[in-house]
C-alpha cells in the first residue's frame, strides 16, 4: 500500500510515518525535504511559501539527509523560519541567510521562588517598573552605553564580560549553552558599522515579537524532569525573548554582500539570492563563522543584562534581595544560529554546520554538550507561545538526534501577516481584553505592536508542542501562562 | 508611482514604482519609512545626505536601504521624505584588459525624525529575498522584503 500524500499547490508530500512528511528529491534538489507536522499544521504551513523555500534550501552544497521544517514553520526569506539544515563543514558551506538576520535571537527563562498568590496585586507596579527600566522599542538605548572597546570585549568574551562587570553571577554561566561564550568568536570579523549599531543597544529588547514576560507555571507534566529544572505549579518565572539587535542584523547583511561579490559561482547555482553561502574552508566561511560567533556572544550578554536588570526591579517591587527570591537562570536557548557539531550520519561521525533558523537545539539526556546540571534529564527547551496561549518548557527528546540533528520547534509560528493583524485587531482592545479576561498586564511602546502580536495571529502552540512530544524530539515538561508582558 | 506595503507572513514587503531609477529608489525608501511608522510628523528633523556605491543596480538598491537602516540606528533618527538626486551608471566597464568596473553611485537626502518623537517599530534589515528591480513600460518597478 502506498503512503498517504498531501498536495500543496504543486508540491506533493508523502507521509513516511506519523507526523513526518517528505518532499521527494527531484530536479536540482540535493536531498529530500521533510516537514514534521500533523495534518492540521501542514495545512497551515502549506498556505504560504514555506514549502517552496524549504525545497530551495535542499540546493545548498553539502546539505545532509534532509532540509527539515519544524512543526511551527512559516515563510521567511531564503530559508523558512522553523528550518533546520545540517551542512557538511568540510565539503559544504555556511549560509548567513540560513542563520537569519537576528543572530542568536533566543529566549531565556529565569526562575523565582515567588508564587502567583504572592505576586497578585503587584502586577501594575511590576509591569510599569519593568517597562521603565528595561529599554525597548527603537532608539531606547541600552542598559550599558559603551564605546567600541567594550563592544569588542563583549564580542570576544560573552557573559564572562558581564560577570566581570557585575551583571552576572557564576551560576548564570553554568546554566547557559557554552557557558555563555563561543570560543570561536572573532570580533575583528565584525564590521565597524555593526559595532557602531550595537554600542547603543547593549541590554535592550528591540521591538517586533521581542518581549519580556512575567509568567506563572500552570502545569508540570513531568514531575521528575520538572523537579530537576526546579519548576513547580504556581511558581513565578520570567521569560526574555530578544537577540543581537542591530549588530547581528548588520553582520548578516555585511556577509551576504561579501559572499555576493566573492562567490558568485555558488550563488548562481542557488534558487534564491538570500541563501547566499560561503564554501566550507574558504576565507569568507571562516570569517563569517568568527563574526557570527561574536554576535552570538553579544546576544547572550544582551539577554543577561536584561535578566539582571529584572532582578533589580523585582528587588524594589517585592522589597527583598533577588537571591532571597532565588531568581536563578533556568536556561538560555538560541533560535537563529549555525553551530559546528558532530553528528552520526549513516553510522559515521561527521562535522556539520547545523543551521537552525527559528528552531531550537534539543539535545537529549546523556549528550556531552548538555550542561552538567541537566545532563541526566536532557537540555531544557523554552517555547514561547502567544500572549494568550501560554508557553512551554520541554526537554530535548531521545529521538532528536536521529530525526532533526538535535532540534525542535521555537515557538507558535506566525499565521497572519502584520498588516492583516492590524486590520483585524486594535491594540487597545487586545490590551484591555487580556487584562480583563486573562489577568495579563501588557505595556508596549506602540499599540500597533500589541495588535501585530495579538494571540490570534499565531499558530496553536499546543498542537506544535503535541507533535514535538509525540515525535520524541522535545518532550513536554511544563506550561506557563503570562502575567505581565512588556514589548517594544 | 509611489509605493505600496504588501503582505508577508512574518515580514513586510514594499512594492515601489517610478518613471526613473531615482524615483523608484526614493519610493522604496519611503516604503521603508512607512513600514516603520504609521504617522510621520510633517515638520520635525533636519535633512541629511546619503551616498552609496555598489557593483550593480540591484546591489545599489540593497546597499541604499541597508545604509538607511544603519543611519537610523547610529543617528537615532527615522529617515523619511526621501529624495534621490542622482544615480550614476559606471563609466568604465570591466574589460578584457583586467580593468575593474567603476561602481554605480547614488546621491540622496532624507529628513531625520528623532526616534524619541515617533512610535516607530524596528525594521531589522533589508533582504534580497524575492527582490526585483525591473524596467517596465514608462519606468521602473521594485519589490523588496524587509525583515521585521
Amino acid at each position: 500500500m502506498s503512503n498517504p500524500t498531501f498536495d500543496a499547490d504543486g508540491i506533493t508530500l508523502e507521509q513516511v510515518r506519523e507526523y513526518v512528511w517528505e518532499i521527494p528529491q527531484e530536479g536540482e534538489m540535493r536531498v529530500p525535504a521533510r516537514v514534521l507536522a500533523s495534518e492540521s499544521l501542514l495545512e497551515e504551513i502549506s498556505e504560504d511559501k514555506t514549502l517552496e523555500q524549504l525545497k530551495n534550501t535542499t540546493h545548498l552544497p553539502g546539505i545532509t539527509n534532509y532540509a527539515i521544517c519544524m512543526p511551527d514553520g512559516h515563510q521567511g526569506y531564503g530559508f523558512p523560519v522553523g528550518g533546520v539544515g545540517a551542512i557538511d563543514a568540510e565539503n559544504g558551506c555556511i549560509s548567513p541567510g540560513a542563520v537569519g538576520y537576528d543572530i542568536n535571537c533566543g529566549v531565556r527563562m529565569m526562575k523565582t521562588n515567588l508564587t502567583y498568590d504572592e505576586l497578585q496585586g503587584n502586577e501594575e507596579e511590576l509591569v510599569d517598573s519593568l517597562f521603565a527600566n528595561v529599554p525597548s522599542g527603537l532608539g531606547g538605548g541600552g542598559i550599558v552605553e559603551a564605546g567600541v572597546d567594550t563592544v569588542d570585549e563583549i564580542l570576544a568574551r560573552g557573559v564572562d564580560w558581564a560577570l566581570e562587570h557585575g551583571h552576572a553571577v557564576e551560576e548564570d554561566l553554568l546554566h547557559c549553552e557554552d557557558e555563555g561564550m563561543r570560543e570561536e568568536a572573532d570580533p575583528s570579523k565584525v564590521t565597524q558599522k555593526a559595532k557602531d549599531r550595537g554600542k547603543n543597544q547593549i541590554g535592550s529588547l528591540g521591538s517586533g515579537n521581542h518581549f519580556l514576560e512575567v509568567q506563572r507555571v500552570t502545569d508540570v507534566f513531568d514531575d521528575e524532569v520538572g523537579a530537576a529544572y526546579g519548576l513547580e505549579e504556581d511558581q513565578i518565572v520570567v521569560l526574555i525573548h530578544c537577540g543581537s539587535r542591530g549588530l547581528g542584523h548588520q553582520t548578516c547583511n555585511d556577509y551576504l554582500r561579501k559572499i555576493e561579490k566573492q562567490h558568485q559561482g555558488l550563488l548562481n547555482q542557488l534558487p534564491d539570492k538570500e541563501l547566499a553561502a560561503a564554501p566550507a574552508g574558504s576565507q569568507l566561511a571562516e570569517d563569517y563563522y568568527g563574526a557570527m560567533n561574536a554576535a552570538i556572544n553579544f546576544a547572550w550578554v544582551n539577554r543577561q543584562l536584561i535578566m539582571h536588570r529584572t532582578r533589580k526591579v523585582f528587588e524594589r517591587v517585592f522589597d527583598r534581595s533577588w537571591e532571597a527570591m532565588e531568581m536563578d537562570l533556568l536556561y538560555d536557548v538560541a533560535h537563529n544560529i549555525a553551530k559546528k557539531e558532530t553528528h552520526t550520519v549513516d553510522g559515521e561521525e561527521r562535522d556539520l554546520y547545523v543551521h537552525r533558523k527559528g528552531a531550537t537545539r534539543a539535545f537529549p539526556a546523556g549528550h556531552p554538550e548538555v550542561p552538567k546540571a541537566y545532563r541526566d534529564v536532557g537540555q531544557p527547551v523554552i517555547i514561547p507561545g502567544s500572549m494568550g496561549a501560554g508557553n512551554y518548557v520541554l526537554r530535548g527528546g531521545e529521538h532528536s538526534m536521529e530525526l532533526t540533528f538535535g532540534s525542535t520547534a521555537h515557538g507558535a509560528g506566525r499565521l497572519m501577516s502584520r498588516t492583516q493583524a492590524k486590520n483585524e485587531f486594535w491594540g487597545g482592545d487586545v490590551q484591555q481584553q487580556l487584562e480583563e479576561q486573562d489577568k495579563i498586564y501588557v505595556k508596549a511602546q506602540s499599540g500597533a505592536t500589541v495588535a501585530e502580536e495579538a494571540p490570534g495571529v499565531y499558530k496553536d502552540v499546543d498542537e506544535v508542542v503535541r507533535v514535538s512530544d509525540a515525535l520524541g524530539i522535545g518532550d513536554k515538561v511544563a506550561r506557563t501562562f503570562p502575567v505581565c508582558n512588556i514589548k517594544g | 508611482m509611489g509605493y505600496e506595503l504588501r503582505e508577508h507572513t512574518a515580514d513586510i514587503a514594499v512594492a515601489a514604482s517610478g518613471d526613473s531609477l531615482e524615483v523608484v529608489f526614493g519610493a522604496a525608501a519611503d516604503g521603508f519609512a512607512a513600514a516603520s511608522c504609521e504617522t510621520v510628523p510633517a515638520e520635525s528633523g533636519e535633512r541629511f545626505s546619503v551616498s552609496v556605491t555598489a557593483e550593480s543596480r540591484e546591489a545599489l538598491l540593497f546597499d541604499y536601504l541597508d545604509e538607511l537602516v544603519y543611519l537610523r540606528d547610529v543617528r537615532d533618527e527615522l529617515p523619511v521624505d526621501h529624495r534621490v538626486e542622482t544615480i550614476d551608471e559606471p563609466v568604465q566597464r570591466a574589460d578584457a584588459g583586467g580593468n575593474e568596473p567603476d561602481a554605480w553611485s547614488l546621491e540622496a537626502t532624507a529628513r531625520g525624525v528623532p526616534l524619541a518623537e515617533v512610535a516607530a517599530r524596528e525594521i531589522k534589515a533589508v533582504t534580497y529575498s524575492e527582490m526585483r528591480l525591473e524596467r517596465v513600460d514608462g519606468g521602473w518597478e521594485a519589490y523588496v522584503v524587509f525583515d521585521v
